[in-house]
This record gives C-alpha cells, structure tokens and sequence, in this order.
C-alpha cells in the first residue's frame, strides 16, 4: 500500500488544521488516529506556525476535520465513515500538490 | 581431485582404504535451482497435502463457543491498581495528549502535584476489559489512542482546566467526578459551581427566609404589631364587603 511514503506528515503548506468530535461516539476512532498522527512532535516540529486546534463537543454531531491552507483553500473532512490512512493520503496529496516547489527542490 | 577407479588395498582388517572414491559432478547445493529427481518428483506428487473439503466456508456460521482467555498475571496486577484508582479517587479524567515531550510532561505533572492530581498511565486493553466489568462502562469509547488519566481525591476541576489550557496538546475528553460521567463541557460547568458549603448557605437562608421575617416581626414592640394586625383586620374586612358588593 503506498498510500503514503513517509511516515511523517509534513505541514508545510497549512496554516490550521482544526478537528471537532464528540468522543462518546462510537465513529471518532479514524478522527482521534489522525489527530494523534497530525498533531505529533515530528509532524508539529516541520511547521511550527501551523495550529492545531482541538474542540470536543457533547452534541452527537459528526467529527469534522477542517484544514486551511496558507493560500487559503480550504479542506474538510468529514471523518465518521473514513479511514485515517485514507485521510491521511487525502491529505499528503494535497500538502504536495499545494507545495510541490519545495518539495521538488528538497528531492533535488 | 577424484579417483573414479577404486582399487582397494586393506593392507590390514581394520585399517583405512588407502583410496577413497569421492563423487563429483552432482553437488546437492547448488546455486540455480536443481531439477528434482525423478523419483523425488513421485514422491512429492503421491504425498502432496489436500485439505479437507469443508462443506461451510469458514467465516459462515458463528463459532458456539467464544475464546475467553485467561489475563496474565501483570494485566492482573494492572486491574488491582486500576481499581483501587477508581476506589480512592473521586475525580478520574481522560485526557487525549498527542505528542507532547518529556519536559512538557514534566512541567504539567508538577503544576498538577502542586493541586494533588497524579497522572496515570494505563495500557488501553487493561482499561477496556476493567471498564466492561465495573460499572463505569460507559467511559470505555473515550479510551482509544494515547490517552492520560488525571485522577485527583478532591475534585478540582477548575486549576486542572487551567492548567490544561496551558499546554495545547492536551485535550480533554469527559470526566468521572463522584461517580457521574461528564463531558468536556460538563466538567466546564462543574468548575464554575460555587463550592459546597457556599451553595448549603444559599439554600439555608432561602428555607428560613419567611421564618426569619415572622421571628423579627415578633421580637419589635408589641404595640407595633397590635396596631399592623388591627390594619390587616380592617384590610381583611375591607376586602370581603367588596367581594360582598
């Protein structure tokens, strides 16, 4: 499966990821994988200016992945039926299309 | 070197042959894979494993009876600890804390001393299969990832919100205060109650209000309450000749 190549996740590109669930329901499990995987020191250490906002709810309402990015596209993830690699590759995709400069250059 | 002529000279019974015939040309560890033997190859062929054919693929009907394994002795040893947790603490919080390194562990442990709330930490299958058994059950679904316990003897939830909020890592799931589960928000109102004998006070003077204003009435001068029943009479009469008219 090479859903993603490296482990880490690197966050270049995001200026605020904000995750909100209710954590007595029985789907927050993908959510909770993927905020621990995101919000990780090495994930955390690649873009210090990055927020990582975390707002648990009581309201049965679905858990919701909101990430902004710097040029200001939004993306929203809507993780009651997702898998968090699937989240994940979603993603890592669009970190890389929205900063395939630096990454280029990095490989280079 | 091989001699392919075996030419045997036992000088002595007992002794060595003096030529040794040694075989070359067939190795049995070769580098490329060796064509089989053909004797070989009917063995392998009249032995070759056939499973039994079964007349239900496997995952078609449920099992009749479920695996219980026993727990191992250091799950055990877990559990005790765990029950006596939640026999002596009356505020038991999970807490989700995804990636915060020592030192900030350090620095919240100590600020969290300083209110007597100790961190603990618990291998999530020893809390599920602890959880499933007690009658706090329904605190197992916030038990998934890296999870905290902040347990504490007196429930003091407003210096742990404090300090929680210090450290953004750390997100706060719900609450087991006095045996009642609270959510996140709930543990937010919990901390904003005035404290026990604050609240025993209000309700006190709110019961002896009345009985308090008939004690002040009565202990002022007779003649003053005389002269108001005398006024209350009239009003009494007063009232029921307009109800009469």
């Amino acid at each position: 499966m090479a859903a993603s190549s490296k482990a880490t996740v690197v966050l270049k590109a995001v200026k605020k990821i904000a995750i909100q669930f209710s954590p007595f329901e029985s789907n927050v499990r993908s959510t909770r994988e993927f905020l621990a995987m995101v919000g990780s020191e090495k994930a955390r250490s690649t873009n210090m200016n990055c927020e990582v906002v975390t707002t648990v709810k009581h309201d049965k309402s679905e858990p919701v992945v909101d990430i902004t990015y710097l040029d200001g596209d939004r993306l929203v993830m809507k993780g009651a039926k997702l898998t968090s690699t699937e989240m994940l590759s979603a993603f890592q995709s669009q970190c890389t299309s929205k900063d395939p400069q630096a990454k280029t250059a990095a490989k280079k | 070197m091989a001699a392919t002529l075996c030419v045997k000279l036992l000088p002595k019974q007992g002794w060595l042959p003096l030529t040794q015939s040694v075989r070359h040309g067939s190795k049995s560890v070769t580098r490329h894979r060796k064509p089989m033997h053909i004797l070989k190859q009917k063995l392998m062929a009249v032995t070759r494993y056939i499973p039994p054919t079964r007349a239900a693929p496997p995952g078609a009907f449920p099992s009749q009876t479920k695996r219980v394994e026993e727990d191992h002795p250091l799950m055990k040893i877990l559990k005790r600890d765990l029950a006596k947790v939640f026999q002596d603490h009356k505020m038991i919080a999970a807490v989700q804390n995804n990636g915060s390194n020592a030192e900030d562990m350090l620095i919240l442990r100590n600020r969290l001393y300083k209110h007597g709330i100790t961190v603990k930490f618990f291998p999530n299958q020893v809390m599920r299969s602890f959880l499933k058994d007690s009658v706090y059950c329904n605190m197992t679904p916030l038990i998934i990832g890296p999870t905290v316990l902040f347990v504490s003897k007196e429930p003091k939830a407003k210096e742990m919100l404090t300090t929680l909020r210090a450290s953004p890592q750390m997100t706060l799931l719900g609450a087991c205060v006095d045996d009642t589960l609270l959510s996140a928000q709930g543990v937010l109102s919990f901390s904003k109650l005035p404290s026990v004998t604050v609240v025993q006070g209000e309700l006190v003077s709110g019961l002896t209000m009345l009985t308090s204003a008939t004690a002040s009435m009565l202990q002022r001068h007779p003649a003053h309450l005389s002269a108001l029943l005398q006024q209350y009479v009239k009003q009494q009469s007063s009232d029921s000749k307009e109800e009469a008219t």
